[in-house]
């Protein structure tokens, strides 16, 4: 932080206790984005369970920083950057929890697959699975330094993420459509892809918070928009 | 609109400089807050709005105070009807040591506002009733005024300055001495009487200051070192010493 420490040491410890967790939390998140996705690709359930084990400290860590932000308002009344430290804390707790959510899913998910997948699919899965994973890293490392900079390339990458994960939904139709026995987990894998898309915007989200957060005024204009996605598997 | 407009105004005590060259604009029927930490010129600047400086022997103002676009600073300003038009409460309640009836009656016949005793009598109730005291005192308007509480103390004060109609109320820490209701009450007071009057309020408390005001100014060493909305002041202030000072990080 490039502020110069409150007067009052326990309101300064208070604020960097805040931080703290929040960076734990993403972290946390990270692991989980990483693993599902693994699981998913390899096939393997003992990682899956660590996902949706692991997802009560992701909760924990939500509550905790909620229970922290409330104390904040209420005893401190923080003003200026420090009431934007506070106020996005809580918005980007709540990013990350459903981010942790939608990991956790994506195992379930996985557990219900018990065959190997085609290459192809997992490769395109990995792919977006990948960049939302590059995307998520960046976010937290522009809440670490609090750098609007690598916020808004996060920020602008969305539109990309879009993208890809509009062509991994192709071919999870692709692969619904070669045969009726690939129903179950062809429908599995489209919400798997939903859920991976929708992770993308909820870092987006992060983003605009990090943004807002250091220089107290929102990113203009409308999120960049990939392109659209399709509708019955017909572009 | 603004009501007052201050340029390059410099007070001396002596010979130590205690404003240095401040620019600011009040607006109409707006309140107004000063911050800043002690003794960095808040109460000089509001008592150079109504030439209170001039009691000062000492005190030395220049530059240009216009309100309503008239310099207040020329010789020829008639300073006992400025101080009627522009009101000033203090940080400690000053009634006079008189009856509640008189502490209010007093500004309104010195210059000469009712042509009877029943619109005088009506004055006292409307400042009572606008200053939100009317209620607590109206059985009791022939004791002492110095027999109220402290709060009830700054409201007769605050009643006092309105009964003249004054257009400009000044309010130097006017709940330093309050507790939690009172206060509320000043604020809701305050809230009430920007309807019709400009208010400049110095307070200590930033959350007062955000709560109360709409334009907020923040002094250091005797400079205005930003002046802005109170929104953008207290969410995302231009300048980081008003940061440093409204999250407490100064010194
Ligand atoms: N009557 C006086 N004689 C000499 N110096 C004075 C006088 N009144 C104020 N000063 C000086 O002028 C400077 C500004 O004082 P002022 O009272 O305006 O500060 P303030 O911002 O109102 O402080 P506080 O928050 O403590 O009331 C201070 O350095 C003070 O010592
Ligand atoms: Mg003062």
């Amino acid at each position: 932080m490039t502020e110069k420490p409150h007067t009052v040491k326990s309101y300064e410890e208070q604020l960097q206790q805040l931080t703290n967790n929040l960076v734990i939390m993403g972290g946390n998140c990270e692991t989980a984005l990483g693993n599902s996705i693994k699981a998913l690709c390899n096939n393997d359930n003992t990682i899956a369970d660590t996902v949706i084990n692991n997802d009560t400290v992701i909760d924990n860590f939500e509550s905790q920083i909620e229970q922290e932000v409330v104390d904040l308002i209420a005893l401190r009344q923080p003003m200026a950057i420090d009431l934007r430290e506070t106020v996005t804390a809580l918005k980007i707790s709540s990013d990350l929890e459903r981010i942790g959510d939608l990991a956790k899913n994506i195992s379930k998910r996985t557990k219900l697959i018990n065959n190997n997948l085609p290459y192809n699919l997992t490769q395109s899965i990995e792919r977006v699975g990948a960049i939302v994973q590059k995307q998520l890293k960046l976010v937290l490392d522009s809440y670490t330094n609090r750098s609007p900079e690598i916020a808004l390339d996060v920020w602008e990458k969305d539109e990309e993420v879009d993208n890809l994960t509009n062509l991994c939904m192709e071919e999870v139709i692709k692969y619904l459509k070669s045969g009726n026995e690939n129903i179950e987990y062809g429908s599995h894998l489209l919400f798997v892809t939903k859920n991976i898309e929708r992770i993308g915007d909820h870092v987006t989200n992060i983003a605009e918070q990090i943004y807002f957060l250091v220089k107290g005024s929102y990113l203009e204009g409308d999120r960049p928009k990939g392109s659209q996605p399709i509708v019955n598997g017909e572009k | 609109m603004n009501k007052i407009e201050a340029k390059k105004v410099n007070v001396f005590y002596g010979d130590k400089q205690a404003l240095f060259d401040i620019n600011m604009d009040i607006p109409e029927r707006q309140v107004t807050a000063l911050i800043g930490p002690s003794g960095c010129g808040k109460s000089t600047f509001l008592r150079c709005l109504n030439r209170m400086n001039d009691v000062i022997e000492i005190c030395k103002v220049e530059g240009e105070i216009k309100i309503n676009d008239y310099d207040i600073n020329q010789k020829s300003t008639d300073v006992v009807r400025l101080r009627e038009k522009i009101g000033m409460v203090f940080q400690k309640p000053n009634p006079f040591p008189k009856t509640l009836y008189e502490n209010i009656s007093y500004g309104p016949e010195i210059h000469g506002m009712a042509q009877s005793k029943d619109e005088l009598d009506q004055i006292v109730e409307d400042s009572l009733k606008k200053a939100a005291l009317w209620n607590e005192v109206k059985d009791r308007l022939h004791e002492p005024g110095t027999g109220l509480s402290g709060g009830q103390q700054q409201r007769l004060c605050i009643a006092r300055a309105i009964s003249v109609k004054p257009e400009v109320i000044l309010m130097d820490e006017p709940c330093s001495a309050l507790d939690p209701i009172a206060t509320a009450q000043i604020e809701e007071l305050i809230d009430e009487l920007k309807k019709e009057h400009t208010i400049v309020i110095v307070t200590h408390s930033m959350s007062q200051a955000a709560r109360v005001s709409q334009q907020t100014g923040f002094f250091h060493l005797g400079k205005l070192i930003e002046v802005g909305s109170t929104d953008k002041i207290f969410k995302n202030p231009n300048q980081q010493q008003t940061q440093d000072y409204i999250t407490g990080r100064f010194g």
